[in-house]
């Protein structure tokens, strides 16, 4: 069930900068979103508007089907976590947790049992009496979200909730976050900046750049099929080389045909290809699709990560769980699945559009 | 790998320096600087020789006596004409001036203070140099020592100079003025006075002043209040008003209020009293609008007292409130936005995120200085000297008007007619322990409340 919708939404700041350009997305109740994009790209711009601190230029805001475009923030079923946590220093857990309760005049017998809840969920039963600032980033992280959630919203939107914490304990709590969603059942809008965080947690991510969306989907769809280059790049590393197709499900780079799955494109149009770099197996020189040479190594822990040149200068990123010597020539083998053909500027209406097409040309044959 | 800790003499006790040490080590406890020049530490044994041979002949010659004479501040209390057998004359002996037999008296005893940290020194020097002979360790030579003063022992070398300066113009004259809380310094004896006990501090507690320095101290308590609570709150509301969305052109209205608080406080302080006087320009705006038939006493002797209060109380508002502005624009403008926002989505309204969110993280920032403001306004000598001078006269206080705060009432009783010098004293003290009370009572609060 579709439980917000932003239709044509762009948005011009005072200055005259145009941080948003006709946003169109659909939010899914119960759903765990993401909002993934560079520092600047309108994230928290967008997070604004559907929590009503912001007025979109043109456009609309519906939830459940209505026009909240102009609705008050107080009166929206939606909650926000802010960056910073926005606690009250001046008040101990219970009274934050507490505050819009309080505000909303609720006997104290009825706000009582909801904090001690709210901070179950959070695993922070016990802390109700400490002070702000006895708490660590975790523990103020899950405050606010305590705070939010007591106010029983049905979307829970989290701006960069997670940026300010260590690796390891950002990593916890992203599971936390998950294993929170899934208890309440209620939506969650999750914005950050760090891919791995989005395709780890997502049901489904809006890539945005320059206040546009330029791809939304499944973690999967979005890793395994990139629009364009500026997703292909920021969704992960990869082996971005310019081609030609040559005709449907073959295509030309790096000076070699090769078969791959894509189709509908116009035979010698130029085309990016997408090779990540876990699908590049290392082989004997004669086996592989390819022959490069290797030139640096890193060893990161569960992988090793390495670079090397082909005969034609285009550098190729391998992650490979066994090392190569440095300076070997070896080979470089991969399917015609793991390639993914880009056509330049082609937007995900259109992406969408020719597989639909091609997909339906197959299954006619 | 651990560096083994450098070597630490054991201590000795006195009692071992004593029965163990060479005749210039027994000799130091009896002839200061003895131990060092024996040592080769010339400077340092000189200086301590000099000072005790200066010191013993000052207190032989004039030291006992000055010492004497401060038991009872002189010995004649009043003029009187006396027959000189020896010249078989009469001849008038002018009394003895208390004040200076006082200040010399104190100035006497601060040195032999001094004496006795100057023998301790050189005790101590003695002892560490007994430690490092008795232990084969090198002792320091003369230059040694003195290029020490320059390098390790910087510190002390140049805290002589401060610490002097806070002798001499803190500790003396400080210690001298509680004196006078002790004597009957006063109109009737303006030159020679006796000590006099706590009799000076029955008459400001129970005596003849007790009918004014009650009253005048709940007037200075609530005055210290109203003028801190006043401009703290209208300060706060102000700048949150000059930064709230819909105000345009910001900066020029904090502007203007920054121009009158750089106005110097006397100049604006003595315009007001102006702008108020009975025939001033108030009283003749108001009557040219016919808002009133005849002139209003704000401020001078014939105004009610509670009019007077009102009227200081709101003047102060004016000349504090720009002031607080400009603390708490600051705090306002460094609050987090999303706090207020975090505020908004639970329902929030203006007044209530003001009350709760807003209000009590600036009193929280501000508490302290809030504190400091509180001791200023107890002592607040300028706003009631300058508008009112004290008045309205009030005919049951004993030297001060309706408006006149402790402070005030102090001044008068030095410069005005009264005269009674301890009575001030007196005061200055009271005033001081409860100015000591109330900030350390604040402040453990204030700590409390931070600590939760
Ligand atoms: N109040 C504002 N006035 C003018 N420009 C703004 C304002 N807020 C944000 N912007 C601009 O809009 C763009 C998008 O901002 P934002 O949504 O905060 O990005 P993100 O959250 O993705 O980092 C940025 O370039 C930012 O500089
Ligand atoms: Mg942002």
């Amino acid at each position: 069930m579709d439980i917000i919708k932003l239709k044509h939404i762009t948005k011009q700041y005072d200055d005259g900068f145009v941080a948003l350009k006709n946003i169109n997305l659909t939010i899914e109740s119960g759903k765990f979103y993401s909002l993934l994009g560079p520092s600047g790209s309108g994230k928290s711009t967008i997070l604004r508007i559907i929590a009503g601190f912001s007025q979109p230029s043109s456009g609309q805001v519906f939830f459940d089907g209505k026009d909240i475009t102009d609705l008050d923030a107080a009166k929206r079923h939606i909650n926000t976590v802010f960056q910073n946590y926005a606690l009250f220093p001046h008040l101990n857990v219970f009274e934050n947790v507490a505050f819009g309760l309080k505000i909303k005049k609720q006997p104290m017998d009825k706000i009582k049992p909801a904090v001690k809840e709210a901070l179950h969920m959070v695993r922070l039963d016990g802390y109700a009496n400490r002070e702000i600032s006895e708490l660590s980033g975790g523990q103020q992280q899950r405050v606010a979200i305590a705070r939010a959630i007591v106010n029983e919203p049905k979307v829970l939107l989290l701006d960069e909730s997670l940026s300010a914490l260590d690796k390891r304990l950002r990593k916890d709590m992203q599971f936390e976050l998950r294993a929170i969603q899934k208890k309440l059942g209620i939506t969650f809008i999750f914005v950050t900046h760090d891919q791995e965080e989005a395709l780890s947690m997502s049901d489904e991510i809006f890539v945005l750049n320059d206040g546009m969306i330029q791809q939304s989907g499944s973690p999967v769809a979005i890793y395994d099929e990139p629009v364009n280059d500026f997703v292909a790049r920021f969704i992960g590393d990869s082996n971005i080389l310019s081609g030609r197709m040559i005709k449907d499900y073959e295509v030309e780079f790096a000076n070699n045909k090769f078969k791959c799955a894509d189709g509908g494109i116009k035979p010698n149009e130029k085309v990016e290809v997408v090779i990540r770099p876990e699908d590049l197996d290392i082989v004997a020189p004669e086996k592989g699709n390819i022959v490069v040479t290797a030139q640096t190594q890193l060893f990161l822990g569960d992988h090793f990560e390495i670079k090397a040149v082909d005969a034609n200068e285009n550098e190729w990123l391998i992650h490979s769980t066994n090392g190569v010597k440095l300076g070997e020539r070896v080979g470089l083998f991969f399917d015609p699945e793991d390639i993914h053909v880009m056509r330049l500027n082609e937007s995900q209406e259109d992406f969408d559009a020719r597989i639909e097409k091609y997909e339906g040309d197959e299954n006619e044959n | 790998m651990f560096l083994k800790k450098k070597h630490v003499a054991p201590k000795a006790t006195y009692r071992e320096v004593w029965s163990k040490g060479d005749i210039a080590t027994k000799l130091s406890f009896f002839i200061m600087g003895s131990n060092a020049l024996a040592n080769k530490q010339w400077v340092k044994g000189l200086a301590l020789l000099i000072s005790e041979i200066v010191f013993i002949v000052w207190f032989i010659f004039s030291g006992i006596s000055t010492l004497g004479i401060l038991a009872t501040l002189g010995p004649i209390k009043s003029k009187k004409v006396v027959y000189d057998a020896a010249q078989g004359v009469y001849i008038t002996k002018q009394p003895s001036n208390s004040v200076l037999i006082l200040l010399f008296g104190v100035l006497a005893i601060i040195l032999c203070i001094a004496m006795i940290y100057l023998y301790i020194v050189n005790l101590r020097s003695t002892r560490h140099n007994y430690i490092l002979k008795r232990d084969g360790e090198h002792i320091p030579t003369n230059v040694q020592e003195l290029k020490s003063l320059l390098d390790t022992r910087l510190h002390a070398t140049l805290m002589v100079i401060p610490l002097l300066g806070i002798l001499f113009f803190t500790v003396l004259p400080t210690v001298f003025m509680i004196s006078m809380a002790f004597t009957n310094y006063d109109r009737q004896h303006p030159i020679a006075f006796s000590w006099t006990g706590f009799q000076a501090f029955g008459n400001v507690l129970s005596g003849d002043l007790a009918g004014t320095f009650f009253p005048v101290l709940g007037w200075t308590l609530i005055w210290a209040v109203a003028a801190t609570a006043t401009t703290f709150f209208f300060g706060v509301l102000l700048a949150m008003l000059i930064e709230s969305k819909g105000i345009k052109y910001k900066a020029f209205w904090r502007t203007v209020f920054v121009i009158i608080w750089a106005v110097p406080q006397f100049v604006s302080l003595l315009m007001m009293a102006q702008f108020l006087d009975y025939q001033g320009a108030l009283n003749n705006i108001l009557m040219n609008l016919h808002w009133i038939s005849s002139p209003i006493h704000f401020i001078d002797n014939q105004a009610s007292p509670l009019v007077a209060r009102i009227t200081v109380i709101l003047v102060n508002m004016w000349i504090g409130i720009p002031v607080s502005m400009l603390v708490s624009t600051a705090i306002i403008q460094n609050l987090p936005e999303d706090q207020i926002e975090a505020a908004k989505i639970d329902g929030a309204n203006a007044v209530q995120i003001f009350r709760s969110i807003t209000f009590p993280q600036i009193l929280f920032v501000m508490a302290p200085s809030l504190i400091q403001q509180f001791i200023g306004n107890i002592n607040n000598f300028n706003v009631i000297f300058l508008l009112t001078g004290g008045a309205p006269m009030n005919s049951k206080y004993n030297g001060a008007g309706s408006t006149d705060l402790l402070v005030t009432w102090l001044y008068n009783l030095t410069f005005g007619q009264e005269q009674r010098y301890n009575a001030s004293a007196v005061l200055g003290i009271l005033i001081f322990i409860i100015s000591a009370v109330v900030s350390l009572i604040a402040y453990r609060h204030t700590n409390a409340y931070k600590e939760g």
